[in-house]
């Protein structure tokens, strides 16, 4: 219901928005700086965060991106887009070279670096990383306003949102919800806190994230907390299957945690960590991924 | 007369590579553009790439030069105040105390500005003047400095503010690249705001500084000495102290900490063309910026991605540094 509103909404405001003025539209973006929308859908946008390229690509705006962060490798197109550095370390000599009508920012980039870019007189529109899929479809809509394609944006949110409301169906209303612990396989122990998006993921799968009291997005979690909470199942964010099965490896012996009840039990998980770490519309399949695991049963599987 | 030819002789290269190393910073770049562009540019043909020749490379060259020539000014001033070759703006803690403001400033969301001064570079002023004061203060025994004792407090003092830094930069969550700013500072992002940040006091600290230089020789026969040859002695040292910690902190405040330049440049200059602190300001100052546009030049096109300044100075300074020391004995 809330769903059809927003788009109801949204393509009002369209309809209205459109007729009222052709050009002097103004947006404002998550910084709350006014921007003002092209007339046309920008040929030359430079993309400082790989969610941001990812999204660009679902509206098919590939051809218009003129330069990336070297971590932009989703779509396999995106390899070989011009690179502009990377996230925290843009060049912005690059970034003016490439003569851009449209620069997409993430908050994550350095705000000097932003600063920067917009005191040179480039069109800087700044994007916040959102806390769970209920900023992922607005996050989508509004890149598909400062790129003019509101209609493919919105058809691209509709169909994610659909994809949510399929596991959401599937899972109807589970009896128990597993404690898990997320994993991201690398330095230290790392994992999301109750305000990053995958633990909203994992509430949306039926399950309760156990860094969930954690207020931060991303967090440094102990072996001692882990053994304490006991989680019923284990998430690895791997970027492949081998470090998976190295994270497994290590959570069974030199971690020290082969008794906590995931591991004993065998329910450690891969998530793909290349989908999972980016704010973008991959995000409903992790969602799906998540839903699988934790309640095979009601995706027709054996429990 | 051999040193007045040996003068002219090292004041006659660093201009040469001074000009070399401005030609070279405006050619290179991630940008790719060719000598022809840049011809084309300045004889006004193409003025497609004016951005990156003005804006983005001429500034940060200026930038470079200014706190490099401001560094080593501040060492070289330093290091006859505290009549120890040892001093410099980072071991005095000047840089640290500097760094300290200019974060706390941000922290605290300062953005006015006052006098010229930006609140950033007003700031980090107050709190390097405030911790120079303290270790001239901790340091001082019965009017004399001891090297230890100088050396020691500054490092503590330092460090201190340097921790203090480092607390206000993780108490927020997206400072990592904030912290490799201060810590090891960066000129990626000059612009004009920053060239006329430091630009002026620069110039006025440089002309003071010659104009007192005279003052500073007398200084080294001793306080007393030079009182009663005439030196308004408490008076030139405030002056000193001030500018020294003035220019210091306004380049900590538009580029971070870049340590080595204001112990090493100042060191080697002295041993070039003698202690004479009329020569030696200047020279010392005109070598500072040369090397520190080549250290830019290097940190920005060593790698596919920039270094911080701050690893090549060091680099580059340690060792000569080092060689420096074993030579003296």
């Amino acid at each position: 219901m809330r769903a059809t509103l927003t788009v109801l909404a949204a393509a009002l405001l369209l309809a209205f928005g459109g007729e009222a003025s052709a050009g002097a539209q103004t947006i404002r973006d998550d910084l709350g700086r006014p921007f003002v929308l092209p007339e046309k859908t920008p040929a030359r946008i430079v993309s400082l965060a790989p969610n941001i390229t990812e999204i660009l690509f679902a509206l098919g705006l590939g051809p218009n991106i003129a330069g990336a962060t070297r971590f932009c490798d989703y779509p396999p197109e995106a390899r070989t887009l011009p690179r502009i550095g990377g996230l925290v370390d843009p060049n912005i000599e690059i970034i003016q070279s490439l003569r851009p009508d449209l620069v997409i920012a993430f908050r994550g980039n350095p705000l000097r670096v932003l600063e920067r870019l917009s005191d040179l007189s480039l069109p800087v529109f700044i994007l916040d990383i959102g806390n769970g899929l209920d900023t992922l479809y607005p996050l989508i809509e509004r890149i598909g306003r400062v790129t003019r394609r509101e209609r493919e944006a919105l058809a691209l949110a509709a169909s994610l949102r659909a994809r949510e409301k399929a596991v959401e169906t599937a899972l109807g209303a589970v009896a128990s919800r597993p404690r898990v612990f997320v994993f991201l396989y690398g330095q230290g122990l790392w994992t999301c806190g109750g305000q990053s998006y995958l633990n909203d993921l994992i509430v949306r799968a039926g399950a309760v994230n156990i860094a969930a009291p954690l207020p931060k997005k991303w967090a440094l979690y102990s072996r001692e907390r882990i053994v304490r909470d006991d989680p019923d199942a284990v998430f690895v964010l791997a970027k492949s299957p081998d470090d998976f099965e190295k994270a497994r490896a290590w959570l069974a012996g030199e971690a020290r945690l082969g008794t906590i009840a995931a591991v004993a039990s065998g329910r450690v998980f891969l998530l793909d960590e290349n989908a999972a770490s980016r704010f973008g519309p991959r995000l409903v399949e992790v969602l799906a991924a998540m839903a699988r695991a934790l309640h095979p049963e009601r995706f027709g599987g054996r429990p | 007369m051999r040193g007045r030819a040996k003068l002219r002789l090292v004041l006659a290269l660093l201009v040469l590579f001074a000009a070399a190393g401005f030609l070279l910073s405006l050619l290179v770049g991630p940008a790719g553009t060719s000598a022809e562009d840049f011809w084309r540019f300045l004889s006004g043909r193409n003025q497609e790439q004016a951005v990156i020749f003005l804006d983005l490379r001429l500034a940060r060259a200026v930038l470079a030069f200014l706190v490099g020539a401001s560094l080593a000014l501040s060492g070289a001033i330093l290091q006859g105040y505290f009549q120890n070759p040892m001093a410099d703006p980072f071991v005095v803690g000047v840089s640290s105390g500097a760094s300290l403001g200019a974060v706390l400033a941000i922290a605290l969301g300062l953005r006015a500005s006052f006098l010229g001064f930006s609140e950033q570079g007003l700031l980090a002023f107050a709190s390097g003047l405030g911790i120079v004061a303290l270790v001239y203060a901790l340091s001082q025994r019965k009017g004399l400095f001891k090297i230890e004792t100088l050396l020691l407090t500054g490092i503590a003092a330092g460090a201190l503010a340097s921790a203090l830094t480092s607390f206000f930069l993780f108490m927020r969550s997206d400072s990592f690249d904030q912290a490799v700013f201060w810590l090891l500072g960066s000129f990626q992002l000059a612009g004009w705001k920053e060239v006329w940040t430091v630009a002026p006091w620069f110039a006025v600290s440089l002309v003071v500084s010659l104009w007192l230089a005279k003052d500073m020789n007398l200084l080294v026969l001793g306080d007393e000495a030079a009182q009663a040859l005439g030196c308004p002695v408490r008076r030139v040292r405030r002056a000193f102290l001030v500018i020294a910690s003035l220019i210091a902190s306004l380049s900590v405040s538009v580029s971070g900490i870049i340590g080595f330049v204001g112990l090493v440049v100042p060191h080697g200059i002295r041993l070039l063309i003698g202690p004479d602190h009329r020569r030696l300001f200047p020279c010392a100052a005109l070598a500072g910026g040369t090397f520190l546009l080549y250290a830019d030049l290097v940190a920005r096109t060593i790698l596919p991605s920039e270094l911080p300044i701050g690893v090549i100075t060091a680099a580059v300074g340690a060792p000569f540094f080092l060689y420096l020391l074993h030579q003296k004995r």
